[in-house]
């Protein structure tokens, strides 16, 4: 084995170093990437650009609107929802990537493709599945009666929404976090170890501190996440600010454009601030040479398998039950043409085919459109490249109603772009924009924890800024980037409104297929063709994401 | 070891790009271009069948009716659309309110019963749905169902309905019952409903589930959700009650309209008078489990006859507000807040 300029670079140089406080300038950005990174930003624009427009068009009574408790009412439970799924996202994100990466957990393999899993399931489906598992005369009510509880409390509310949007989400912060955790070099806790650090004390004074970049980048993800999700909340009944979005979308649509152009800048608004906020923390860099180390449990051991198997239970076990239960049940009773895919599972070939295909392709397409960003970003720290970061963010929080709308809008205004309408480009475009901000918060902690000395040595060997980038950085990026990919593909793989309308005529998804079917009572074929889903986006996150992450180790 | 999954990954997209590109180019410009708001398990069968019997090739988008109606708004004079196939009147009525429809000719319309077109010839029912009150058969006896919906704000139903306020059948009913009874006693029976406690739910799968499991014993749904779900699930303990002679069962129209400003006007046309076939009809009785509107052709035995359903005519142009009132009276009856 050849060892690359990286490898052999770190084995000889301290892993590990603190950026100084400073603001760092490394000279000024070479133009191209400037021009680039301000192109992503505009494209990443385009959905807020729209909404602008469209607002001063349908001239919605926006102070109006916006001291209305009809709009501030929601507002504020969205606030408070997408808090607090944060917080314990965060929490359980951070803690499952520690100890299915850096623990002796018992199958920590298995664990490790299970855990991120939750997050291909759409929200509507989830939400769906487990209503119809823990509900009052759900499938777990007849089982607990014989155990003497009365009847189960209704799975509504605040307290559902969190619970669903926990368990879907918390992927956000386990993929990055994980990939972090699993390439940091382990010389640290050796040493800590070496002086007589206790295995908790080691969590909390060494691992913690080097994971805190990546839970932050997850964290913001579940928080715009939170903001524009609709399927859960609705299911559950409660009533965000999405909800008014949704309803009014065609028949009272200066107030839907309105409460969404809020929604865009509120958005923009938390990344400005998690921005700032996060120059102030310091970031630990580092790069592995050796596997990292795995942490003896001892009588932990119990607990944090509860804790993890809990969570793979509730959050992918219980719906995958509840949907195995929808699809054999609707075989049993199968009548005639009530469900041709229940009857002709062959017919999902194709969209399952087609899936893999967009959700590969978009992985890769918008982490490298977002990596120029967030090299700028990084790299030299420039006003522009914070707006353009701050765009490619927001984008995510939009509904992808919105997003799609968008799209049609432009590629309609911009002369000679009519060709791409309803193109497989566009379509991808779309997720770009609905999904990059995935791809750049894993590109941005990734890059920040390249050493620089390790770029500064190439550089004085007299290696060029490309061969710096293919031999230094991206090797060193290769786990986070990863992470950032995996996520990027399981949301594309589960994407809906986008697909629906922007599509070329004729193009199925696995999810338009679950959509079509749980919306007109077909229970069977939604059951069916989610488990599809769900298989194949493990097989994919274990072989293009999981198994090329831990190739390093 | 770090180079070559690289170039295997580039390998692999290049790949999936090409066989994509195959797989997608479907929509040419020699086809007839559906946007269908009517899913693709209950009526791909049909379409099928229409492009086998006339040889005019078709390319069909599903979605959501709604949002393909803003689609088709957003084409303007460069539609991609043909003809629109909606699952309700009220976003043919909003594209009819935008100039987005083209005019159909009088033969096409005057097959179907004038109470279930549009008055301007701008669209055309295809098929109706009969609005029902679902119940769950263990919890409720016989002697309890209503006479009619208004009776649904009394205190012996508090607590004891489900609707879905969000759903596009529900606000269609809802424009309807202010056509026939005003706003005025359309907002008190909304308003009556939040009194009562009822509840509310995502769409009309959602609420035939929860009367299914006995988290509510009744239900305001569309009628061929119960068919589903008995059909998926025999022993489901759920049943539909029709209101004879009443608002609460009138008939919602699915319908078709042709995009203004199409090329292909013609196979428009011909699509749309093959929809009002005696055999497109017998295929939304038969296997939609719907009411046929044209060609004399029955619904399924086990359903009421549409003569005894009672259907006030309501032109959504002439109503004041359209969609965007009876939104807004939902909206500030409280209901989609309880």
């Amino acid at each position: 084995m050849r060892a690359t300029g990286a490898e052999a670079a770190v084995a000889g140089a301290a892993p590990i170093a603190p950026t100084p406080r400073r603001r760092r300038r490394a000279g000024r950005p070479p133009a191209a990437l400037v021009v680039v990174s301000l192109a992503v930003g505009a494209l990443f624009a385009a959905p807020l650009a729209y909404l602008v427009y469209r607002n001063a068009v349908l001239g919605a009574d926006l102070p109006r609107l916006l001291t209305s408790r009809a709009t501030l009412d929601p507002l504020g439970r969205t606030l408070v929802l997408a808090t607090s799924v944060t917080a314990a996202a965060a929490v359980l994100g951070t803690a499952l990537a520690w100890l299915v990466t850096r623990a002796d957990l018992p199958g920590s393999r298995v664990w490790r493709l299970l855990t991120p899993l939750p997050l291909v399931i759409p929200s509507f489906v989830g939400a769906a599945a487990l209503v119809a598992g823990f509900a009052p005369g759900g499938l777990l009510d007849a089982l607990v009666v014989r155990l003497g509880v009365e009847r189960l409390p209704r799975v509504e509310g605040f307290l559902a929404a969190f619970v669903v949007l926990t368990l879907l989400s918390y992927p956000f912060v386990l993929l990055p976090v994980a990939s972090r955790l699993a390439s940091l070099p382990p010389s640290l806790e050796e040493s800590a170890r070496l002086l007589g650090r206790r295995p908790r004390n080691i969590f909390r004074t060494v691992v913690l501190p080097q994971a805190t970049g990546s839970t932050w980048a997850g964290a913001l993800l579940v928080f715009l996440y939170v903001l524009s999700d609709f399927g859960a909340v609705s299911i559950v009944r409660y009533d965000t600010l999405t909800r008014s979005i949704y309803a009014g979308r065609l028949f009272n649509q200066p107030q839907s454009i309105a409460l969404s152009l809020i929604l865009g800048v509120l958005a923009v608004a938390v990344v400005v601030a998690e921005r700032i906020f996060s120059r102030r923390r310091r970031v630990i860099t580092g790069a592995a040479a050796r596997p990292a180390l795995r942490v003896p449990l001892g009588s932990w051991k119990g607990p944090a398998l509860a804790l993890v198997g809990g969570t793979v239970g509730l959050g992918l076990v219980a719906p995958v039950a509840v949907l195995g239960f929808w699809a054999v049940r609707g075989l049993v009773n199968a009548e005639g043409a009530v469900s041709a895919v229940a009857a002709d599972p062959g017919r999902l070939v194709e969209p399952a085919l087609n899936t893999s295909v967009v959700g590969v392709v978009t992985a890769v397409v918008a982490v490298a459109v977002v990596l120029p960003v967030a090299m700028l970003t990084a790299r030299h720290r420039q006003r522009l490249a914070d707006l353009s970061n701050a765009m490619v963010v927001g984008g995510f929080a939009l509904p992808g109603l919105v997003i799609a709308l968008a799209l049609a809008f432009w590629v309609r205004k911009v002369p000679g772009a009519l060709v791409l309408y309803q193109s497989f480009p566009l379509l991808v475009t779309a997720y770009v924009v609905h999904f990059g901000a995935q791809g750049l918060r894993a590109a941005d902690v990734a890059l920040a924890s390249v050493p620089r000395h390790l770029e500064e040595a190439a550089q004085v060997l007299g290696a060029g800024r490309w061969r710096r980038l293919a031999t230094v950085e991206l090797p060193l990026m290769r786990p986070g980037l990863l992470a950032g990919a995996g996520l990027v593909l399981l949301s594309t793989m589960k994407e809906l409104p986008a697909t629906l309308l922007l599509a070329p005529i004729g193009f199925e998804t696995l999810a338009t297929r679950i959509w079509q079917a749980n919306a007109e009572g077909f229970l069977a074929e939604t059951g069916l063709t989610s488990l599809v889903l769900l298989a194949l986006s493990g097989g994919l996150t274990w072989a293009l994401v999981i198994r090329r992450a831990d190739r390093l180790s | 070891m770090v180079r070559r999954p690289t170039r295997s990954l580039a390998a692999l997209v290049a790949v999936a790009v090409l066989s994509t590109t195959m797989l997608s180019c479907g929509g040419g410009d020699d086809e007839l271009v559906i946007y269908s708001g009517r899913a693709k398990n209950l009526v791909s069968p049909l379409l099928e069948r229409f492009s086998e019997e006339t040889g005019i090739a078709i390319a069909v988008k599903y979605a959501d009716t709604a949002e393909l109606a803003l689609l088709i708004e957003q084409e303007g004079d460069q539609p991609e659309a043909d003809v629109f196939l909606s699952q309700s009147p009220g976003a043919l009525g909003y594209l009819a309110g935008v100039d987005r429809l083209a005019a159909l000719p009088g033969t096409v319309l005057e097959d179907v019963d004038e109470r279930f077109r549009s008055s301007e010839g701008l669209w055309v029912g295809t098929s109706g749905r009969v609005r029902t009150l679902v119940y769950n058969t263990d919890l409720v006896d016989d002697t309890d169902l209503p006479g009619s919906v208004f009776e649904l704000t009394e205190p012996r139903y508090a607590g004891q309905l489900g609707v879905a306020p969000t759903n596009g059948s529900f606000q269609d009913f809802v424009t309807v019952m202010r056509a026939s009874t005003g706003d005025d006693e359309t907002l008190a029976w909304l308003e009556g409903l939040v009194a009562n406690g009822s509840r509310t739910y995502a769409n009309n799968t959602a609420i035939l589930q929860a009367v299914s499991r006995g988290e509510v014993p009744f239900g305001l749904v569309n009628h061929y959700y119960n068919e589903r779900q008995l059909a998926e699930d025999p022993s489901s303990p759920t049943e539909n009650h029709f209101f004879e002679g009443d608002l609460g069962s009138i008939v919602l129209t699915t319908g078709v309209g042709v995009v203004a400003g199409t090329d292909r006007a013609e196979e428009a046309e011909r699509f749309v008078r093959f929809l009002l076939s005696e055999e497109a009809q017998r295929f939304f009785s038969q296997e939609t489990f719907e009411y046929p509107l044209a060609n004399d052709v029955e619904p399924v035995a086990d359903l009421v006859p549409l003569g005894t359903i009672d259907v006030p005519r309501v032109d959504l142009n002439e109503l004041g507000g359209g969609l965007q009132r009876t939104q807004e009276l939902i909206e500030s009856s409280g209901l989609e807040r309880s």
